[in-house]
């Protein structure tokens, strides 16, 4: 793995998403080149507000220009800075952080599973399994939102040429109803294949995939969330409850954890 | 001319005055990912008890104004497998590691501390008696003088290098604590650990943290933990350890002169790893600019 480093980055890019939504294309950072899907960065926010960092997926990286892009929904205080950062600011950048989802075999079928804005970093392993060889017709990307307004990047998901499969709590956009109606649909009739789960969302979301992996035996990886002071694995603040007791760090023995393992609450 | 930052506590000689607090850096092994360690003056470990501690469940952090909220419960890793899975790295690293130790009963203080007199990487321990103690009703050893006395006592017989206490601050006078903890035979005051505090959730009516209670770190204890060293400096002989919301080299610099002849930094390292290495450069500037030869020129120089 390689090491973090904590560096000054410039706002490179900056596009309004809407609804809230905003990409940040970061650069330089000299860890560009080595960021996997599922890892992050603990971003420090540019306010004596606010004293601890806030973590993001990364959404995509260009290593040749040692950019790294994040997408963030403004929730809270840190996103609202955040949101109205613009092109030329600095940011402070600490990473790459936490263990990556490891890439599925090419013969196997990825099930995603993304809710809200659990997207970026599945966005980011489907980029990457396409570029190391993976069929996108063999990636099936489950996304879901509270509304239509709630899902973004859908011309950016759709040009990846992936089979992208949307759903909305009020119908405003694909099937109506939880994500997860979908895709249990969808393992019960690819039984028969082989399959890997991925998934990131809110944490309801993330124990109904982690039940159907064990439910139909499939095997697979979530990426978790936490409240994280400090993102390196000193602070012992962010842990989870392991099925097979004890804790584990999300910030450095996760985010990404196998599906089975974690004891998620909600 | 070359700046000295070279500092002594009770015959140990530390490369420089920045030492990282306990709970806050581990036992070493990730922030020597992102640099050396021989970058710090000492490494101070988080608590370790008799048994391994899982910690209490989440949350266990609620950020503040100017600080954090914790309650980790003490989770590690235990004498043995301390002993046996930590202390090989520890031992690879070119700087001095205090080992800070916890427990529930004198007893437990002891058997630790014994193990640890035969472990010669253990340079200093730092006997963390912020601890409740279950024999007495679950009052913390550092409360109360007499405790306080015994536990150091009682370390000293079995530990035969430097001991440094380390002083809880909700207490009604820290200068008693410190005196006790001076006949019970310490040789060195570690000032102060977290405050306790609570935080709720207006719209569940919660606790934010699963313990209820919790330790308050970080920015907003600098004054306090400042006040409670210059008063122990100006009562107590013992070298002094300054802690508390330290994350530059002028927060340094105020406990150096209120008393500190080191300091420890902890919920800083969580903002920013690499905060020591920033604080000794901006340490050797700061001496250059105001023409000092020694970092120990400042202790205590404050103009009352
Ligand atoms: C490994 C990791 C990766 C992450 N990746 C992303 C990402 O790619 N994009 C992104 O937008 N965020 C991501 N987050 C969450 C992010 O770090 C922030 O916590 C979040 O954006 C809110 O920060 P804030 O300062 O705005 O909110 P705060 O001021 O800290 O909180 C405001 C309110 O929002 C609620 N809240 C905080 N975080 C969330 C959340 N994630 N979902 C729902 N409610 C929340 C809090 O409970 C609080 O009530 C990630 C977190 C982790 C640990
Ligand atoms: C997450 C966390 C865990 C801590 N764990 C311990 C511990 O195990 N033992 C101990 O003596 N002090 C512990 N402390 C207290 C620190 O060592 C230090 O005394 C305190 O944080 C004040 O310094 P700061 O403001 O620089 O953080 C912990 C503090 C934090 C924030
Ligand atoms: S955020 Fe500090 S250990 Fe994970």
């Amino acid at each position: 793995m390689t090491k973090p480093t904590c560096e000054d980055t410039l706002v490179v890019k900056k596009r309004d998403l809407k609804n809230d939504y905003f990409s940040l294309v970061l650069a330089p950072f000299s860890g560009a080149k080595s960021i996997k899907p599922g890892q992050f960065v603990h971003i420090r926010l540019p306010s004596t507000e606010i004293y601890f960092r806030r973590a993001f997926s990364v959404a995509s990286v260009n290593p040749v220009k040692k950019e790294v892009e994040i997408i963030f929904k403004v929730f809270g205080r840190g996103t609202k800075i955040l949101g109205k950062m613009r092109k030329g600011d600095s940011l402070d950048l600490l990473g790459p952080l936490g263990v990556p989802f490891s890439f599925p075999n090419k013969k196997e079928r990825a099930v995603i599973v993304a809710g809200g804005v659990g997207f970026p970093p599945l966005m980011f392993l489907a980029e990457k399994m396409i570029e190391r060889g993976h069929n996108p017709k063999q990636i099936e990307f489950f996304y879901g939102g509270r509304s239509k307004t709630e899902l973004v990047e859908l011309s950016r998901l759709k040009k990846m040429g992936i089979k992208l499969h949307l759903s909305t709590d009020d119908g405003s956009a694909g099937t109506k109803g939880l994500v997860i109606g979908p895709v249990e649909k969808y393992l019960k009739k690819h039984l028969n294949e082989k399959l890997k789960l991925f998934g990131c969302g809110p944490e309801k979301m993330l124990k109904a995939v982690d039940e159907l992996g064990l439910k139909y035996d499939i095997k697979g990886q979530l990426a978790l969330e936490a409240l994280m002071p400090c993102g390196v694995g000193i602070c012992l603040g962010c842990v989870v409850p392991l099925k097979a007791g004890g804790f584990a760090r999300v910030c450095c023995d996760g985010p990404v954890f196998e599906i089975g393992v974690v004891n998620i609450a909600c | 001319m070359p700046v000295d930052l070279k500092c002594k506590i009770a015959g140990v000689e530390f490369a420089n005055p920045i030492m990282t607090a306990s709970g806050c850096a581990g036992y070493g092994e990730e922030l020597a990912q992102i640099y050396p360690l021989s970058n710090l003056g000492a490494l101070v470990t988080k608590s370790i008890s008799l048994k391994v501690r899982p910690g209490y469940p989440p949350p266990r952090t609620v950020e503040t104004p100017g600080g954090l909220l914790n309650a980790i419960g003490l989770a590690n890793v235990g004498i043995d497998r301390f002993l046996n899975e930590k202390v090989p790295f520890l031992e690879q690293q070119k700087t001095k590691v205090i080992v800070n130790v916890a427990g529930s009963t004198i007893d437990e203080y002891v058997e630790v501390c014994s193990r640890l007199n035969d472990c010669s990487c253990a340079d200093m321990i730092e006997l963390n008696i912020s601890c409740p103690n279950v024999n007495e009703g679950g009052i913390e050893f550092g409360t109360s003088p007499k405790l306080t006395e015994k536990t150091v006592a009682a370390a000293r017989k079995v530990f035969k290098r430097p001991i440094i206490a380390k002083l809880a601050p909700n207490v009604t006078s820290i200068v008693e604590i410190a005196k006790a903890a001076e006949q019970g035979g310490a040789d060195a005051l570690s000032i102060i650990n977290s405050v306790i505090g609570t935080a709720v959730d207006i719209d569940s009516w919660k606790p934010l943290l699963a313990n209820i209670n919790g330790g308050l770190t970080g920015p907003a204890i600098k004054p306090i933990a400042l006040a409670m060293v210059s008063g122990v400096y100006r009562k107590c002989k013992l070298p002094i350890i300054g802690i508390g919301g330290i994350t530059d080299y002028k927060d340094v610099i105020e406990y150096l002169l209120y008393g500190a002849t080191a300091v420890q930094v902890g919920t800083a390292l969580f903002v920013d790893p690499s905060a020591p290495l920033k604080i000794v450069k901006g340490l050797k500037k700061y001496l250059k600019e105001k023409k000092l030869k020694s970092v120990t020129e400042l202790i205590g120089k404050v103009r009352r």
